[in-house]
């Protein structure tokens, strides 16, 4: 009995090790496995799938994907250790604590802004950003229309008036950022939330239903500010910087496999922001799999048959 | 020395926001272990009355279930019911904290010598008296022990709080990740350490001093 059990462990544990060690493995047609590498919302889900459906579709390789990464930088640091080649990322990440001040100059405009992207993603992570897929994911204060209309609220500084009573709920990330954060929107704007609540991104509309916030930085793309009738207020002031969507690989993986290059290039502007929130919705209300959505929208735009 | 020297200046701006973070997740350890034990410790009592078995297993089984259900699971099923904030993330902790602050207090009262227990009524004593003047007293270590681990647990657990909305050190740690800042991560997991540390030796001490007099009246 002892000795079954001791060959049950050991077999189990070889086929794990083997599982974990299957980096270099070739795929059935003899191709390689690309990984690819998501956050936690829908939209860089949707777009792994397209990529995946894609790259599936006119080469011999395939290619994993890794959901629910819990924050953009670890996915960075994951490429730049050489365990993803691609991701989706925004913009506004080039101010997310990568680059030194001197290096990094903090603008709201969207061009400038990818434009240090691509330039500095490159120089010290040796990563290829590319062009913007063809929408913006940022963030943005919203409210519910109630609240809006009774205080005649539509800009964020009009929201300062009755700032000192409402609780904003956002993500916590977001209260302790630089230039982009909670610190630098009190000193841009002049005001201050009665408390500012940090959670988790989905939560923050459970927080809003169950009327414990007020206010939420929602992002552009949420279809929850349809589905939940909420009113995004206006950045009169320009505070939050830009987010264009943008896929990205490692240099490296693209030098072995330039036809990987061609797939990511024919993505580049074909997705607009309506088009991406139906596609959110569609996931995250409707309950459909990311996968389906996004080969669903390739056959329509005719980049898939 | 460079990089002590930013995380002075680190600490300089910070201080005020990092404090609120330190005292909010104190608060919430406080709390829910203070609920515990005011729960657990007569419950455990009361089941080392029970004749039923029926019963004790089955008070068991269910502070088992609330151990095992994973720590995010559990604070994001609390949300329909307590809404976010301090609140679900409280009673989450309360229901961690009930399986160990249950079993140290039940094992210190069943591991009485029953000799003892009958010598206590052979003088006289009723069985609250017995209680409060005999078993308590010697199933104290096996309580204090409960205690001391459930604090420490419950520390570690609450950093997870900050995904409800709740705050405490963990809203520094997840700040760090989205951030890219490893200051902030550093120094949340710091203070909790400190805090559990901290905690686990005020314990301690008093354990130890509560041993000393109790010698001195003996």
């Amino acid at each position: 009995m002892k000795k079954l059990t001791l060959l049950c462990t050991s077999l189990l544990l070889l086929v794990v090790l083997t599982a974990c060690g299957g980096k270099d493995k070739e795929t059935a047609a003899g191709g390689t496995f690309f990984e690819m590498g998501t956050q936690d919302y829908t939209d860089p889900k949707i777009i792994a799938y397209m990529v995946k459906e894609l790259v599936e579709d006119q080469t011999d390789h395939e290619v994993n994907v890794t959901e629910n990464i819990q924050a953009s930088p670890l996915i960075i640091t994951a490429m730049d250790k050489g365990d993803f080649d691609l991701a989706t990322l925004y913009s506004g990440e080039v101010y997310n604590n990568h680059f030194d001040d001197d290096q990094v100059e903090y603008t709201t405009d969207p061009d400038k802004t990818l434009e240090q992207a691509q330039k500095l993603f490159d120089e010290k992570f040796n990563l290829k950003w590319f062009d913007s897929l063809g929408f913006e994911n940022k963030y943005t204060i919203a409210i519910t229309e109630d609240l809006a209309k009774k205080k005649n609220i539509e800009t964020m500084t009009d929201l300062g008036k009755y700032a000192k009573d409402l609780t904003i709920g956002t993500d916590s990330a977001w209260i302790e950022r630089g230039d982009d954060g909670y610190r630098a929107f009190q000193e841009h704007y002049d005001y201050s939330f009665k408390k500012a609540n940090g959670l988790e991104i989905s939560l923050m509309y459970e927080g809003l239903k169950l009327r414990e916030l007020d206010a939420i930085t929602a992002y552009s793309v949420d279809p929850e500010i349809k589905e939940l009738n909420l009113r995004v207020l206006e950045d009169d002031k320009g505070f939050f910087p830009p987010s264009t969507a943008s896929l990205v690989a490692r240099e490296d993986t693209l030098k072995d496999y330039p036809e990987l290059e061609e797939i990511i290039n024919s993505l580049t502007d074909q997705i607009n922001e309506e088009e991406m929130t139906q596609m959110i919705y569609e996931v995250d209300i409707e309950k459909q799999e990311p996968k389906d959505v996004a080969k669903k929208f390739l056959i329509e735009k005719g980049l898939l048959k | 020395m460079e990089f002590i020297r930013n995380y002075f200046e680190f600490w300089r701006d910070r201080y005020p926001s990092i404090l609120e973070y330190a005292v909010q997740h104190l608060i919430m350890s406080a709390l829910s272990l203070v609920i515990g034990i005011l729960v657990t410790i007569p419950l455990a009592i009361l089941l080392t009355r029970l004749k039923r078995n029926f019963l004790k297993s089955l008070v068991f089984n269910i502070a088992n279930v609330f151990q095992t259900v994973p720590t995010i699971a559990m604070l994001a099923l609390m949300i329909p019911i307590l809404g976010i904030g301090m609140k679900p993330a409280v009673t989450a902790m309360f229901l961690y904290s009930l399986l160990p602050l249950l079993r140290n207090t039940y094992a210190g009262i069943q591991s009485i010598d029953s000799g003892i227990v009958d010598a206590a009524k052979g003088m006289g004593y009723n069985s609250f008296q017995s209680l409060i003047k005999v078993e308590l007293p010697l199933a104290m270590p096996y309580i204090m022990s409960g205690i001391r681990v459930t604090s420490v647990y419950i520390i570690s657990w609450v950093t997870m709080a900050a995904v409800i909305g709740a705050g405490g050190l963990g809203g520094l740690i997840i700040s760090g990740i989205g951030f890219n800042d490893k200051n902030l991560i550093f120094t949340g997991t710091l203070l909790a350490i400190v805090l559990a540390v901290a905690t686990d030796l005020l314990f301690a001490r008093f354990e130890k001093s509560r041993n000393r007099t109790r010698r001195k009246t003996i």
